[in-house]
């Protein structure tokens, strides 16, 4: 606290003063006007008296206006009520001396009850604007509160997402490792028949005389178990292909948005902006709505952790869709990442081949294998100034 | 004592590979037998030379792991080569614990196999010469009388002539002549022999039966 500020007990103590010295100070000015309005007009009334009188209750309260009309009476009855100079009081001047000192007694109590009511009005007001203060100090915590449990909700809904997509990771490849086990040990049984067939022959080539019987015998083994594991092969490979025959009418816009709906999520946590440049009027396209998708999901999660590292520039990822050669469909996806290395460019269609810690190289390859099903064409090259752009085109429906 | 030509036994399921792997060892002109399941293997009669078994880790029947742990509670020591298409590291580290010559990978060079059935072999034919001695041994103390093989028995407890006859209650002529059909039907050149094949029939304890 200012120590040039009086206590709060001092300031009401000089207030008390204050409120009772103005009684007697506001009569004798009142004593005062009367004299002189006196020696001017020969009659002065008593108004003076009543102004001290309203204005001692008004700024002093109860006890202050009551001093005044005491004060007020005796200064009349003395200075005014014949006989003049005289507290005495006689016949004739008695109506107007209690006509006064009754005024007076009425004016003082109705000028304090007022400033009473005044002051209790003002004290309600004030304890009124005190209580909204602090309902809107609660108020404003309770949104404060609110907003930290919502960034607290939105930072687990993200975490639960991030586990969510880690969990799909994990099965995908748990399901995947399983199926590779038993694809290698399909595939394992004639290779293995292959290589000991052909070291066999070998052996009864270099053995003396050469048995040339059990060698031709072990070559035609080798040529048998040779197409075998090919027809394993093509045999998973119908395997695959049965469950992706769906063709249906795609406009390619469409796909976009959905796709960017999905992707949103993505970009936001990773402060990635998506933006669509669609042509209108494109042509539909024929294929495999899920496969489609498929593709432009991974081209653009491939964009965003392109720009996963960026920190310099806006992380911006632009999907274009437009006509090209008036019968084919392009959709280009840019972003502004790190770009393709010269060393990696060829090589990032090839399956197993990755840059990234978690990746599986599979995404590229697979995307490219669904559009050129698709009759389309997938190739990626940098930009000039920064990042990488992946597109693919699909011949319109008409001209297949 | 010279051992009778090795046997390599295979056991896998498939056709093609069980026949490769017979050619290849026919190659280097060893006797192969093969199998399509550990049962058939189990229920045939295998000649009686020193062995390898070339095993295939899954089978139709019980797997090849199945198979060792099989084979090791029924006191069967033939040592096993594991082939398999697919091998993960906690099958082979359980196969080579259990006492594995070697675990290969399909596909395998035809010499990687052939150099652990060599190793195996090996293995086993130091074993089947013991158990083959062991055999001929004990078929000499069988051919003995109860008095010999008593006889026997206190003479590689290091007792004297006289001694044995004390506690057999005869004399010490008779001992004596017991005693050098003993060396005679054991076939031992000397004491020192007779003592070793003693020790041999039964390391633990002097109680012959």
């Amino acid at each position: 606290m200012n120590r040039k500020e009086s206590t709060p007990g001092a300031r009401r103590l000089t207030f008390a003063i204050f409120r009772y010295a103005l009684a007697p100070a506001l009569v004798a000015g009142a004593l005062a006007l009367t004299f002189f309005l006196q020696s001017v007009v020969s009659t002065a009334g008593f108004l003076f008296f009543y102004i001290a009188v309203v204005a001692s209750a008004w700024f002093g309260g109860k006890w202050p206006g009551w001093i005044a009309v005491i004060l007020g009476t005796l200064a009349v009855e003395y200075f005014f009520m014949p006989p003049i100079h005289s507290l005495r009081v006689n016949r004739e001047s008695l109506p107007i001396f209690i006509e006064f000192a009754a005024s007076a007694m009425v004016i003082s109590w109705f000028s304090s009850w007022r400033r009473q009511a005044e002051a209790e009005l003002r004290y309600a007001r004030d304890e009124l604007q005190l209580r909204v203060e602090e309902r809107t100090a609660d108020l404003k915590q309770t949104n404060q509160q609110l907003l930290e449990e919502m960034a607290e909700r939105r930072r687990a809904e993200d975490a639960y997402y991030a586990a969510q997509a880690e969990l799909a990771r994990v099965t995908r490849m748990s399901a995947m490792g399983a199926l590779a086990a038993s694809i290698s040990h399909e595939v394992n049984q004639p290779l293995a028949a292959v290589v000991t067939n052909a070291d066999a022959c070998m052996m009864w080539l270099a053995s003396e005389p050469p048995n040339l019987e059990e060698a031709r015998a072990a070559m035609e083994c080798v040529a048998q178990q040779g197409t075998r594991a090919s027809d394993i092969i093509r045999h998973i490979r119908a395997m695959f292909t049965k469950t992706t025959a769906e063709r249906t009418k795609v406009q390619i816009n469409d796909l976009i948005s959905e796709v960017g709906v999905l992707t949103e999520g993505a970009a936001s946590r990773n402060q990635v902006t998506l933006h669509t440049e669609l042509a209108t009027d494109l042509p539909t396209i024929l294929g495999d709505r899920v496969q489609l998708q498929q593709v432009i999901v991974n081209l653009i999660l491939n964009g965003i952790e392109a720009m996963s590292s960026v920190v310099d520039r806006p992380r911006r990822l632009v999907i274009r869709s437009q006509m090209q050669n008036s019968d084919e469909v392009l959709v280009a996806v840019r972003d502004s990442g790190v770009g393709i290395s010269p060393n990696d460019e060829k090589r990032i269609f090839d399956a197993f081949y990755t840059t990234k810690s978690q990746g599986m190289g599979m995404g590229l390859s697979i995307s490219q294998s669904i559009i050129e099903a698709h009759g389309g064409r997938l190739w990626a090259s940098s930009n000039g100034d920064h990042g990488a752009t992946v597109q693919f085109t699909l011949p319109a429906e008409t001209r297949i | 004592m010279n051992s009778p030509d090795p046997i390599v036994f295979v056991v896998d399921d498939d056709a093609a590979v069980r026949d490769s792997v017979q050619r290849l060892i026919a190659s280097v002109g060893m006797r192969v037998q093969t199998f399509g399941s550990t049962r058939e293997f189990l229920t045939n009669k295998r000649p009686d030379a020193p062995a390898c078994l070339v095993l295939d880790v899954r089978l139709p029947d019980a797997s090849g792991l199945e198979l060792q742990r099989d084979l090791a509670e029924a006191n069967v020591r033939i040592p096993i080569i594991f082939i398999t298409g697919h091998a993960d590291v906690p099958m082979t580290v359980r196969a080579m614990k259990a006492g594995a010559v070697e675990f290969l990978t399909k596909p395998f060079r035809g010499q990687e196999l052939l150099e652990a059935i060599q190793q195996a072999i090996a293995r086993d034919r130091v074993a089947w010469n013991e158990r083959a001695q062991m055999a001929e041994l004990r078929s000499r103390y069988d051919s003995l009388t109860a008095r010999e093989k008593e006889v026997l028995k206190l003479v590689a407890s290091g007792l004297l002539n006289k001694q044995i006859g004390a506690e057999l209650g005869t004399s010490e002529l008779t001992v004596k002549t017991h005693r050098g059909r003993v060396m005679e039907k054991m076939q031992a050149e000397s004491l020192a022999d007779l003592v070793r094949m003693a020790e041999k029939l039964n390391p633990t304890s002097t109680n012959y039966k």
